[in-house]
């Protein structure tokens, strides 16, 4: 038996009654904050973030992360150190109980997700980061969801970026290789044209050779002026290519700087990039 | 307010419902109540090992109890010998070559490489021996319902005592949850609540239409009572006398002294089953159970046979429905196999179970009585409420439209009471501790 | 000839009537698994839901009736149709609003969906049965046939007539435009491409700015609408009576299932499935067989398989050795 109730697994395994497939887990999609504004500050940044899932304890404490203009920031960590979580804390997913998530000027706190990507957000979660049944181009679509305008330009600017991508439009997004699929999922969240993209370990479970092209995507995508956001498990590598980096342990900021400063940092280099 | 408390007087709340209405309409009426809802506690109890403890969603409640009932005529109706001679041996071979059939069938899936070879004989197996069956079977049938149609047409049954069909009902049940519960909990996905809501409409289908079998929708009348029958007590001398002692009318006497024998034969009945349901709940047994419901994966890692532990604790469960079935078709006297219907025997149980409590033996005993008394009532209290609505209306076709409709609003109820509890007391009146 | 008359016979038993009754099973396994696939739970309250629909409906077509508007040959409970849905429509949504909304905001798990659709269950039966009462209502009229059995045979000489009843054909008809619809709008329109996307992935839709709630509204929306179609369709080509609606859940359940729950292709193709097995196997073959075989060879009996009381038997058979096969029903039940 779990705390709530409505959540106890009994009977959900009966696939007459039940589909546990595709469920979401994300809260605040019912928040009907407005945002605030708050001039002044970095472009995007979760300052002083606490807040845990549901109303579970605290996973985050008091944790700082932005990323400026024209920049790649990345966060690194070991694993459980709250990476994740803190990404889905400035994208609305989970409840900030305390700190403020501020936005071009804007302060977004009480913004639920769907919110948030209007205001020029985009994400690309760790898994589950595609439409599976739906085509290649039916997810960018989706991406694109929120734009009333014709969009057929971005779409083009992502077949160039992906060009695999074009020729397997058709293809559904399942049947794709763990590395396409990445693709997709960075090709989804660059449809709303966001004003800023946050990747959550966007090389996963990918090739190495798989994992440097991605890289050099995500560089190039940088490059057209989209500040970027990301959580690295391949430390080493990502810092190499970050303008700011931050460790997290245990939910806390626990070092920050330039790449550059952290790969250099020797307490760094001991403890979380192997020496 | 501690727990026990709470519970008790919960208890005592229900029982004072019953108190009350004994006062109010009739002691008839409440011993009525009373014997229908230890009938429908034992369901409940049924239901509950299957949901509250294992987490298996039956809902084919209906097709167990019709077994049971089925058990109550086969075991104490007296046997046919004319129709025995009719088709009797017709009967008992062609059911012989049925299973046959559909053993052969089984064991050639289990033995033969899957291909199209194993699917052309497998269906030649079973197309053969259904038109052999048939064969077979037909004759005997016909044969069997010529005999005496009007008041047989029937095999009958072994003429044993009719309290000796509760524990057979009980093994009809659990052989047939056996049958379902292996097919459906094998398949690679569960698929058990659907699988129960179809076996239990072919149950009833067959209980309608196999007349040499249960005499279908003719109906089996006067089965036999454990208790004495009221007309022979009221020409009993020394029970009108003590009717008499007690200041009551020997007919009256005679009804109420039936119905508060069935009222301590059930009581006893639920006692010994409550008993058992709560040893198994606080068993090594018990606490696996519900290991695996809460999660299943992890069970599953630590060695645990989850579909053998699910299959038992399915046909445990429905072997109690099926007690309880032959235990109500007692009570009524009669096996109707028209007056099975699932909103009234799988899902009314199925509101007893999770407003008492999913979980607790208690809760389902709680629920049932409390569910059971206001299906009986909401009926005279719908009347009497629309009445009310009505009395400043003028005569006309809505008045009596209204009034007309006042039976159907114990449907609304059910439906109410469940979303409410669901929605404010999750967890039931007497939650799972 | 003979053969002709036979597969005349054929048509006329079991082909039609099957059509007929695999497309309302159709729609209804449509609203099963689009609830299935994006509420995530099996709604009990479809078959009521499908009969209060038809109820509004019957009571709008007395009235239209009673005033004297027709459609000439056609039932009149197609312009009331409308008037139908509506009212399915703001039920439903009603009861979205009051019920179920609740436990999205919960996160509660489908099973105790599945438990609240019970309740709701009961609540919509006890309602139809409290506004219509629970008899046999008969609201069709217009032509009866869209070609009757006698001017079938005079037309062709044949023995045996073929007749086509009106709310057969309509049945089929509509069953095929609501379908086409559907598909189209399910595929080709962008509110239709996000309850699928929807269905696929409830995080991921989020992301890319869809509203749940609003996929939700629209969900319910065209479940209301099938429902009441299929209420509307089933009640014409047989009768209304509630308890029969309720009854059509299990067929319904097995067309869903067999398709492959949260698959719309695989409801439509269980719904025929189930029901062509379904008057296969309860239909009297002899008349077929008599023209078929040579005359020493002519059956004595009805030559029929399984008496008509069975057939819900059979869609359970042909539910299981489907699963036995094929776990996730013919199309996989994936998303939508």
């Amino acid at each position: 038996m779990s705390g709530n109730p409505y959540q106890d697994d009994r009977g959900n395994k009966d696939r007459s009654i039940a589909n546990p497939r595709g469920s979401g887990t994300a809260e605040g999609a019912r928040r009907k904050g407005k945002a605030v504004a708050a001039p002044g500050g970095p472009f995007l940044i979760g300052d002083s973030m606490t807040g845990g899932y549901g109303k579970g304890p605290n996973i985050l404490h008091d944790c700082t992360i932005a990323v400026d203009q024209g920049e790649i920031a990345v966060i690194v960590g070991p694993n459980g150190a709250g990476k994740s979580t803190a990404m889905k804390a400035v994208f609305g997913m989970l409840d900030v109980r305390q700190g403020h998530v501020r936005l071009d000027g804007e302060d977004i706190t009480t913004l639920s997700p769907q919110d948030r990507v209007s205001k020029g957000m985009g994400f690309v979660p760790q898994t589950s980061n595609i439409f599976t049944s739906m085509t290649v181009q039916e997810n960018l679509e989706m991406g694109a969801f929120i734009r009333t305008d014709d969009f057929s330009d971005t779409m083009a600017q992502v077949y160039d970026l992906f060009p695999i991508l074009k020729d397997k439009r058709n293809q559904p997004a399942g049947e794709l290789s763990g590395g396409q699929r990445q693709q997709v999922a960075v090709g989804r969240a660059l449809m709303t044209r966001p004003k800023v993209l946050m990747l959550d370990e966007p090389t996963a479970g990918v090739s190495p050779i798989v994992m440097d092209e991605l890289f050099d995507r995500i560089i190039e995508v940088a490059r057209t002026g989209i500040p970027i956001l990301m959580v690295e498990q391949n430390a080493r590598q990502a810092l190499e290519i970050a303008d700011k980096g931050y460790v997290l342990v245990q939910g806390r900021n626990a070092f920050s700087g330039t790449g550059k400063d952290l790969l250099a940092d020797p307490e760094v280099r001991k403890s979380f990039l192997g020496g | 307010m501690n727990e026990t408390v709470k519970n008790t007087l919960l208890f005592a709340v229900v029982g004072g419902l019953i108190l009350l209405t004994g006062f109010m309409q009739s002691w008839n009426a409440a011993l009525l109540i009373l014997n229908m809802g230890l009938i429908s506690a034992i369901m409940a109890l049924g239901v509950n090992l299957q949901w509250g403890f294992a987490g298996l969603f039956n809902i084919g409640v209906m097709g167990f109890v019709a077994l049971g009932g089925l058990a109550a005529v086969l075991v104490s109706m007296p046997p046919t010998s004319e129709a025995w001679a009719a088709g009797g041996t017709g009967i008992i071979l062609g059911l012989l070559l049925g299973a046959a059939t559909v053993a052969a069938a089984v064991i050639l899936h289990k033995r033969m490489r899957p291909g199209a070879v194993r699917v052309m004989v497998l269906l030649a197996v079973v197309v053969i021996g259904f038109f052999v069956y048939r064969a077979v079977l037909d004759p005997s049938v016909a044969a069997i319902e010529k005999v005496d149609p009007a008041t047989t047409g029937y095999l009958g049954g072994l003429g044993l005592p009719v309290v000796l069909a509760w524990p057979i009902g009980g093994l009809l049940a659990a052989g047939a949850a056996w049958l379902i519960g292996k097919t459906a909990l094998g398949l690679r996905s569960d698929y058990l609540a659907i699988a129960t809501l179809g076996i239990a409409e072919i149950i009833i289908a067959v209980l309608k239409n196999e007349d040499w079998l249960s005499r279908g929708v003719k109906n089996v009348v006067g089965i036999p009572r454990p208790l004495p029958y009221e007309i022979d007590l009221q020409n009993d001398p020394a029970f009108v006398e003590r009717a008499a002692g007690l200041g009551m009318d020997p007919v009256m006497a005679s009804t109420l002294y039936v119905k508060l024998g069935y009222a301590v034969l059930f009581l006893i009945v639920l006692v010994v089953l409550m008993w058992m349901a709560q040893k198994a709940l606080h068993s090594p047994w018990g606490r696996m159970m519900r290991a695996i419901r809460d999660n299943e994966v992890a069970a599953e890692a630590m060695g645990k046979d989850v579909t053998r532990r699910h299959l038992q604790v399915f046909v445990l469960g429905s072997a109690i429905c099926g007690i309880a079935g032959a235990m109500m078709t007692t009570l009524d006297g009669q096996l109707t196999p028209g007056s099975y219907q699932p909103l009234r025997f799988t899902f009314l149980v199925w509101v007893m179970v999770i407003v008492g409590g999913s979980g607790n033996n208690f809760g389902s005993v709680l629920g049932a009585m409390l569910i059971w008394f206001l299906w009986v009532q909401v009926e005279p209290m719908g009347v009497f409420l629309l009445e009310l609505v009505t009395s400043g209306m003028s005569d006309g076709a809505f008045k009596s439209h209204l009034l007309e409709s006042a039976a159907h609003m114990r449907l609304f109820t059910m439906g109410l009471v469940l979303i409410l509890v669901l929605r404010f007391s999750p967890r039931g009146l007497i939650p799972e501790k | 000839m003979d053969f002709l008359n036979a597969i005349v016979a054929l048509t006329n038993y079991v082909v039609i009537p099957a059509m007929s009754y695999g497309s309302q099973l159709a729609l209804g396994a449509l609203g099963v698994t689009l609830v299935y696939g994006i509420l995530r739970f099996s709604n009990f309250a479809h078959g009521d839901t499908m009969a209060f629909g038809a109820m509004v409906t019957i009571l709008v077509t007395w009235l239209m009736q009673s005033v004297g508007i027709n459609l000439g040959p056609l039932p009149t409970a197609l312009l009331a149709l409308p008037f139908g849905i509506l009212g399915c429509v703001a039920l439903v949504l009603v009861t979205d609003r009051l019920v179920y909304r609740f436990y999205r905001e919960q996160k509660a798990k489908p099973v105790i969906l599945v438990i609240v659709s019970m309740g709701v269950m009961f609540i919509m039966n006890g309602l139809v049965r409290f506004i219509i009462g629970p008899d046999d209502q008969r609201f069709s009229d217009g032509a009866r046939f869209i070609i009757s059995a006698r001017d079938f045979k005079s037309m062709t000489g044949l023995n045996e007539g073929l007749a086509i009843k009106t709310s057969q054909g309509l049945t089929v008809v509509t069953a095929v435009v609501v379908v086409a619809v559907l598909f189209w709008f399910l595929n080709r329109t962008r509110t239709g491409k996000s309850m699928r996307a929807y269905s696929d992935n409830e995080d991921l839709a989020l992301l890319s700015g869809i509203n749940p709630e609003r996929v939700v509204v629209y969900t319910w929306l065209i479940v209301a609408a099938l429902a009441t179609v299929a209420g509307v369709l089933y009640g014409l080509d047989k009768s209304f009576k509630p308890f029969t609606y309720f009854q059509l859940l299990l067929p319904i359940f097995a067309s869903a299932i067999v398709g492959g729950l949260g698959s719309p292709l695989g409801a439509i193709a269980g719904g025929f499935i189930i029901a062509f097995s379904e008057v296969t196997i309860t239909y009297a073959w002899k008349k077929v067989a008599v023209y078929l075989l040579p005359e020493r060879f002519e059956p004595d009996g009805l030559v029929q398989l399984l008496s008509t009381d069975y057939k819900l038997a059979v869609s359970f058979v042909i539910l299981l050795i489907v699963l036995l096969f094929r776990p996730t029903g013919i199309f996989r039940g994936k998303a939508l």
